[in-house]
């Protein structure tokens, strides 16, 4: 690796005509689209309006061919590390890599992995950049670091002051403690406790009756959450019976655990309604129990269509066969490196260690990983040879691509025509579901932001709230309106970031820049509050950390007034330019029949006609006390998705003037008296008392699933709790992009090669969401 | 044996007459050596063809259109473009640094292309963009300043400019990349689209000024009875034919960086890409100056003292520099079409603009 | 609910638009609505309550381990210093700068400054030590003012400032609630010795009982920082973190 660094220094330095080729490198370093993973979202800023960092001869443009330098932008997974090799390989000398985020440095809060690799084991990198994400100021920090080295300035950016510690009197005999982390040794692992609420005797009724003599047992689990024991046989029934006559008609999540000391896998499938109002906040778990040894269970993909992909992912990662499912056997989201089936128990990832000792190396606990050899492409023989037999091309497009993200879908296109898309996800595969079972509860606020991190609060809203939901906390109104107004602002950016791709897509770069200027707008405000741009992590279990000031109020207050003359402009120049209308009006529409058969979730849905809002129909935080509307369309085009977004977020603009006024009449805590304990003076400020009041969360036994309204959709938290440890069980999370997948497959067909772009965009697709 | 003599004489009596230099000029001209360079150089073919509107400044567009472009976008879009590389002036010699680092770069020819063909191609592809130089008239009505005075200049200049796509085609085809062909295939299509209603214009002016000898174009626009004025449609339609040929915004679909990756281009490294780079706003160039001379007078324009002829090359060039940013800056206001929808822009729309275009010089022509 | 509809333009409506896109564009190329900040001449001024590299305090650190265990990232570990105590090192390359730290620091010996803006060369660099972490660090700058958004009713505006913005911000350091360690049922105590060995103030200590000829250990509470070591390692699970009356 020194040597390749050494040898474009060597290029530069070389012949008489050496300053002028130093110059021209230092001041035309085009990054090629090398898009890896979240800090892509401010790497979009520091090349957008606030920063530009065209400013410095850095254009972002070009393939690998043609540019000269990469920003790996965080995780480099062992998928995309064959990429990365290519795409390095690819490119003319001399050329630089610089790395942002700390998940491509040393893992980041991803270090303990199974997918992850470390991009300085792959290809030569000359900068390294903390962060996560990195700011846009930092990421310029490390052009001018790599200007300065193209032209011989040698320089540490950081100088460390040492200090020598104070010496006192040497103590005795030391123990190192131990691990703060408490697992049970056989936890008793249950899907279905019962819990006494008011509320479901009818609806179990309803079902014992509708299902008599096909299930074991049916439990109410919960305010609007039922469990049915099924078994092997007559699960198929059982959810035909369910779709027909229930009208249960989407799958929300299928779920795998696994009990290794009771020999057995629980297979669950949490079902509800798009078409009943009645059922819509009702979530219908169906589970069975299936052996430990040769696990197989009948696929419900004919049932519900929506449950297809998650079966073929439960199926990656557990070895659990579902029959009848086309995709069994086959590699979907893992790379043909990763460890086998590795969310069962007994695969170990690393340990955390807690104390330094000398001469150790650094990285010694990451899971080594080889240099891949190849690059990977699942797509057989015969699928290409069947495609020119019927005068077709087969297209593969990204994951290193101008216009796909971290994404890789195979086309097969006769004419212009798509006649088959295939989705490969998983570049950005962290496996976070593995990663939140050994860590305390509070350690996966954190990481679950990292799903999106444009959209960072509602994904911590999330998470927070299914704990909640689990401790049975009230959060105090205060902070209900805080975590409403941050949740808004959070589906605001999350719009504006699509919307920015939707426009890259379209080759509207001034769409893409009016959009980032518009976030950079809300990012000033969210930073205040919470301290940090795009990974507040400021949500915690029981309300916020730490109380707002009313002059942070106030900016969110002038906010909702001044975003308007830039969303004025941004709609202008882009939203109603006719260019745009022909190109997404009538493009990859779905119909509403589709779009519920393929489980679409928010903003997506409602544009294909379904009223189905989690603020509306289960009201959390302040929802419920605002005034504010739902919207949705009829057309569920690719324009009846981006204008119906639109709409929502100009509700959101509403929603957080009402919530700002209210909230500073409402004085009080932000902190629930119950989460708190005896640390009652954090009430305002968590500051000092953090581990000590979230340390050592346990939930109560059982599980416990909420879904919550992101900006792209449903989010659904499911967390398998034993009662005693303080590391969950299994936490299932289920993005709205992951859901989304299919619906944006479905969109795709008959669509023209060129609308792959108007789908992905009006889809807000975010690999590393959907991918967790 | 050719008589230098003559040939001098021949040049000096064709010269361009810079009243502010003659002074300087007139020593020189006796001196021998000197003398026959400094003749050649005002000789008018000569110095509108290497000089001005010619290939210098050709070489200087390239430098500062991209720079004028990215610039212009950049403030559309709430930034500011290049500029630390030369804070004072703006970051002006962005554009230097970036053909010297192609230049100094790699250039890669991967192992399925058509390696001769491949680097061939980019270099081929002077010829029909400088070829049409030959016709242009930076000159005013009764001033010509043109290199060859031919009674099918127009014609000539249509013909080379519709040679161009093939060369895209053959930089396409050698680059042996499915998005390559892909943006092959749609250059070709779009080729067809745009072609027809731009030769259909051009031929509306031609029955508009009754010649197609350059110099009577420009002639048959004395004074500000330019060609845009005579026929607004036919100027229209030209326009958005040029944008399409050049493949710019809302047209930019073969090389669609976000569809194809650069299309034709995406196996191009180094100073091969550089010229491939390049060659877009060599096109814009000559089309722009096409445009200037058809429909915006030609070089006319008040005489400023002092440099007599040169101010008509002068107003030629800052036209069509005036051409080349409106076209420049549509990057920043439209998104791409799809197309299909480029097509039916072409075979549709622009068609039957041109077809009126015709019927409107037929009219006119009965007018006058 | 709210119904949106697509629109359908006609001819008109589509040169009503066209005319708004580039009367739009035109508008800005004459007055632009900038908003870049020229890093690295300028920087923008984060709030103070940024969250950035993080500076240690020894004198204030009780040594409690528990910032190491709160972070999500493993990024702190814990190092002995001379004097046989364990103070937090950082490790940038896997930091997330979520601040859980500072935050769950009892003591209010980290705490945090706006420096964010840094480019390593290796790896191992970015592994801080204690030593390192003490005194603020000096990072390059370029930077000849700072730029704040603003945001009116109106709009946001840049207002620049000529000079060097501050990144070392003094906020008065937290303090947890001070707590003490308590034994609550001395009876069970099996003198296993595990809370003084864990102990780094030297608080516990063992104790003859000359009587009944059995050790009983003794806490210190003037000496107790109550870092709550001992709580949690107690075999027997009978010391308590009790507030400091
Ligand atoms: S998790 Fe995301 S934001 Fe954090 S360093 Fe990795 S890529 Fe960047
Ligand atoms: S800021 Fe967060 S990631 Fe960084 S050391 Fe502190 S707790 Fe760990
Ligand atoms: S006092 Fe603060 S810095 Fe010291 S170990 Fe405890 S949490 Fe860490
Ligand atoms: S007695 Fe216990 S709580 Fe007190 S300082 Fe020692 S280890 Fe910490």
């Amino acid at each position: 690796m020194e040597e390749y660094k050494n040898a474009n220094m060597r290029i530069i330095n070389s012949g008489p005509l050496a300053p002028f080729r130093k110059w021209a490198s230092k001041w035309s370093l085009w990054p090629c689209h090398f898009i890896t993973s979240c800090c892509g979202v401010e790497l979009a800023h520091a090349f957008a309006a606030g920063y530009d960092g065209e400013r410095l001869g850095t254009l972002n443009m070009g393939i690998s061919r043609q540019s000269n330098y990469i920003i790996i932008e965080g995780t480099i997974t062992r998928k995309m590390a064959r990429a990365l090799q290519f795409v390095w390989g690819q490119m003319p000398d001399p050329k630089f890599v610089n790395v942002i985020g700390a998940c491509g440095e040393r893992g980041g809060i991803f270090w303990n992995s199974y997918n992850i690799t470390h991009p300085s084991d792959i290809v030569p990198v000359d900068f390294f950049i903390p962060g996560c994400p990195i700011t846009p100021e930092a990421l310029l920090r490390g052009v001018r670091a790599t200007q300065d080295k193209i032209v011989g300035i040698d320089r540490k950016t950081i100088e460390f002051k040492r200090v020598e510690l104070p010496f006192e009197k040497q103590l005795e005999e030391r123990m190192v403690p131990t691990s703060p982390k408490l697992f049970a040794p056989t936890p008793l692992i249950k899907v279905d406790v019962k819990r006494e609420v008011d509320w479901g005797k009818e609806l179990e009724d309803n079902l014992k009756n509708k299902l008599e003599g096909l299930y074991e047992s049916i439990t109410i689990t919960g305010k609007s959450s039922i469990a049915i024991k099924t078994t092997q046989e007559n699960l198929k029934e059982v959810a035909q019976k369910l779709r027909e006559q229930m009208k249960l008609d989407h799958v929300k999540s299928v779920n795998v655990i696994e009990v290794p000391h009771e020999r057995k896998f629980i297979v669950e499938y949490i079902i509800s309604s798009y078409t009943e109002e009645e059922l819509m906040p009702v979530l219908v778990t169906v589970f069975v129990e299936i052996g430990l040894k040769d696990p197989k269970i009948e696929s419900l993909t004919s049932i519900w269509e929506s449950a297809n992909y998650s079966e073929r992912e439960m199926h990656e990662f557990f070895g659990v066969l579902f029959d009848g499912n086309k995709g069994m056997g086959k590699k979907f989201i893992l790379a043909p490196d990763t460890p086998d089936l590795p969310l069962r128990k007994e695969f170990k990832i690393p340990e955390e260690r807690y104390v330094f000792e000398k001469d150790m190396p650094l990285d010694e606990l990451m899971v080594p990983i080889e240099p891949p050899k190849d690059l990977y492409i699942p797509i057989s023989e015969e699928f290409i040879e069947e495609a020119y037999d019927n005068d077709e091309i087969v297209v593969p497009i990204g994951p290193h691509h101008a216009g796909s993200g971290h994404l890789r879908v195979t086309f097969r296109i006769k004419g212009d025509i798509i006649v088959e898309a295939i989705p490969e996800p998983g570049f950005v595969h962290r496996s976070m579901e593995k990663l939140a079972e050994n860590r305390l509860y509070i350690q996966n606020v954190p990481l679950f932001e990292r799903l999106a991190i444009n959209d960072p609060v509602n994904m911590n809203l999330g998470y927070v709230r299914t704990l909640e939901n689990a401790l049975g906390i009230e959060v105090p109104e205060r902070a209900q309106y805080l975590r409403t107004i941050m949740a808004e602002l959070s589906r605001i950016e999350a719009f504006y970031y699509d919307s920015g791709i939707f426009s890259l897509f379209f080759g509207h770069t001034t769409g893409f820049m009016y959009s980032m200027a518009i976030r950079e707008m809300v990012i000033e405000v969210l930073m205040g509050m919470t301290g940090s741009r795009s990974g507040p992590s400021f949500l915690v279990p029981g309300g916020i950390r730490r109380d707002i000031s009313d002059d942070v109020l106030k900016l969110t207050d002038n906010l909702t007034f001044a975003i308007h003359k830039r969303m004025k402009k941004f709609e202008d120049i882009f939203v109603y330019n006719p260019v745009t209308i022909a190109r997404a009006k009538g493009v990859g529409v779905l119909t509403k029949a589709d779009a519920i058969r393929c489980g679409i979730v928010g903003p997506f849905l409602r544009a294909s006609g379904v009223n189905y809002d989690i603020r509306k129909i289960a009201p959390y935080e302040a929802y419920d006390k605002l005034d504010w509307e739902v919207t949705t369309g009829d057309d569920g085009d690719c324009l009846g998705r981006f204008l119906g977004r639109l709409a929502e977020i100009k509700e959101s603009v509403r929603i957080i003037k009402q919530a700002v006024d209210a909230v500073r009449s409402i004085k009080g805590p932000i902190l629930s008296a119950d989460i708190l304990g005896e640390y009652k003076e954090a009430a305002s400020d968590i500051k000092g008392n953090f581990f000590r009041v979230f340390g050592n969360l346990v939930l109560p036994k059982g599980e416990w699933t909420t879904i919550t309204e992101a900006g792209r959709g449903t989010l659904l938290f499911s967390i398998i709790s034993d009662g005693e440890s303080n590391v969950p069980y299994r936490v299932r999370v289920i993005s709205p992009c992951w859901m989304n997948l299919r619906g944006f497959m479905e969109a795709l067909k008959g669509a023209r090669y060129a609308d792959f772009w108007a789908v992905y965009g009006s889809f807000g697709y975010f690999p590393p969401e959907a991918d967790r | 044996m050719i008589d230098i003599n003559a040939v001098i004489s021949m040049m000096m009596n064709n010269q361009v007459d810079i009243p502010l230099l003659q002074p300087l000029l007139k020593p020189m001209l006796e001196m021998p050596l000197v003398g026959y360079l400094i003749a050649l150089v005002l000789w008018k073919p000569f110095f509108v063809l290497i000089l001005m509107p010619g290939f210098a400044t050709l070489g200087i567009m390239l430098l500062i259109l991209p720079w004028i472009e990215r610039k212009m976008v950049g403030r559309m879009q709430w930034r500011v473009g290049p500029r630390e590389i030369s804070p004072h002036t703006r970051g002006i010699i962005q554009l230097l640094a970036d053909s010297l680092r192609f230049l100094f770069q790699e250039v890669i020819i991967h192992k399925d292309a058509h390696r001769s063909y491949f680097l061939q191609f980019p270099f081929l592809y002077f010829i029909p963009v400088l070829l049409p130089l030959l016709f242009i008239n930076a000159g005013t009505a009764g001033n010509p300043l043109v290199p060859i005075v031919s009674d099918y200049g127009l014609q000539l200049m249509v013909a080379l400019i519709c040679l161009m796509p093939v060369f895209i085609l053959g930089v396409g085809w050698a680059s042996n990349n499915r998005f390559a062909f892909i943006g092959t295939v749609r250059e070709a299509f779009l080729y067809f689209a745009y072609e027809i209603p731009f030769i259909i214009v051009v031929l509306a002016m031609i029955v508009l000024y009754g010649t197609s000898n350059t110099v009577g174009v420009v002639n048959a626009q004395s004074g500000v009875w330019w060609g845009i004025i005579q026929n607004p449609l036919a100027a229209l339609t030209f326009f958005i034919a040029m944008v399409m040929a050049t493949a710019r915004l809302p047209f930019e679909i073969p090389e669609a960086d976000q569809e194809v990756s650069f299309g034709p281009f995406v196996e191009y490294s180094g100073i091969a890409f550089g010229l491939a780079y390049v060659m877009g706003y060599e096109k814009m160039y000559v089309l722009s100056a096409l445009m200037t001379m058809l429909f915006l007078g030609g070089g006319s324009g008040p005489v400023i003292p002092g440099l007599g002829e040169l101010s008509y090359a002068i107003w030629f060039v800052l036209k069509t520099l005036i051409v080349l940013v409106v076209m420049a800056n549509l990057r920043g206001v439209y998104p791409r079409y799809r197309l299909d929808q480029a097509l039916k822009i072409g075979w549709g729309a622009m068609l039957i603009l041109a077809l009126v275009a015709v019927a409107w010089s037929l009219v006119m022509g009965v007018i006058l | 609910m709210k119904k949106v509809a697509t629109p359908e333009y006609d001819i008109k409506d589509k040169l009503k638009y066209h005319v708004s896109a580039l009367s739009t564009a035109a508008k800005e190329v004459v007055m632009p609505l900038n908003i870049t900040t020229h890093y690295p001449r300028e920087r923008r001024k984060w709030p103070d309550c940024f969250r950035g590299y993080i500076l240690f305090d020894p004198e204030r650190c009780i040594s409690c381990f528990e910032c190491s265990f709160v972070c999500p990232a493993n990024a702190i570990w814990m190092k002995e210093a001379p004097s046989g105590r364990y103070y937090p090192t950082l490790d940038y390359g896997k930091c997330i700068f979520c601040h859980f730290c500072v935050d769950s620091c009892p003591g209010g010996a980290l705490r945090s400054t706006k420096i964010h803006d840094v480019a390593y060369k290796n790896m191992d660099e970015m592994f801080t030590h204690t030593e390192e972490m003490i005194e603020p660090p000096e990072i390059i700058r370029e930077d000849e003012g700072y730029v704040e958004y603003e945001i009116d009713k109106e709009d946001l505006t840049l207002k620049r400032t000529k000079g060097k913005d501050k990144l070392i911000v003094d906020v008065a350091p937290s303090q947890g609630v001070p707590m003490v360690s308590l034994c609550i049922d001395r009876g069970s105590c099996i003198a296993c010795k595990v809370c003084e060995k864990v102990c780094e103030s030297g608080a516990v200590s063992s104790l003859l009982d000359e009587a009944k000829m059995i050790i009983k250990m003794k806490i210190d509470s003037e000496k107790c920082t109550g870092c709550g070591l001992c709580v949690k390692e107690c075999s027997m699970q009978i010391l308590r973190l009790v507030r400091r009356e």
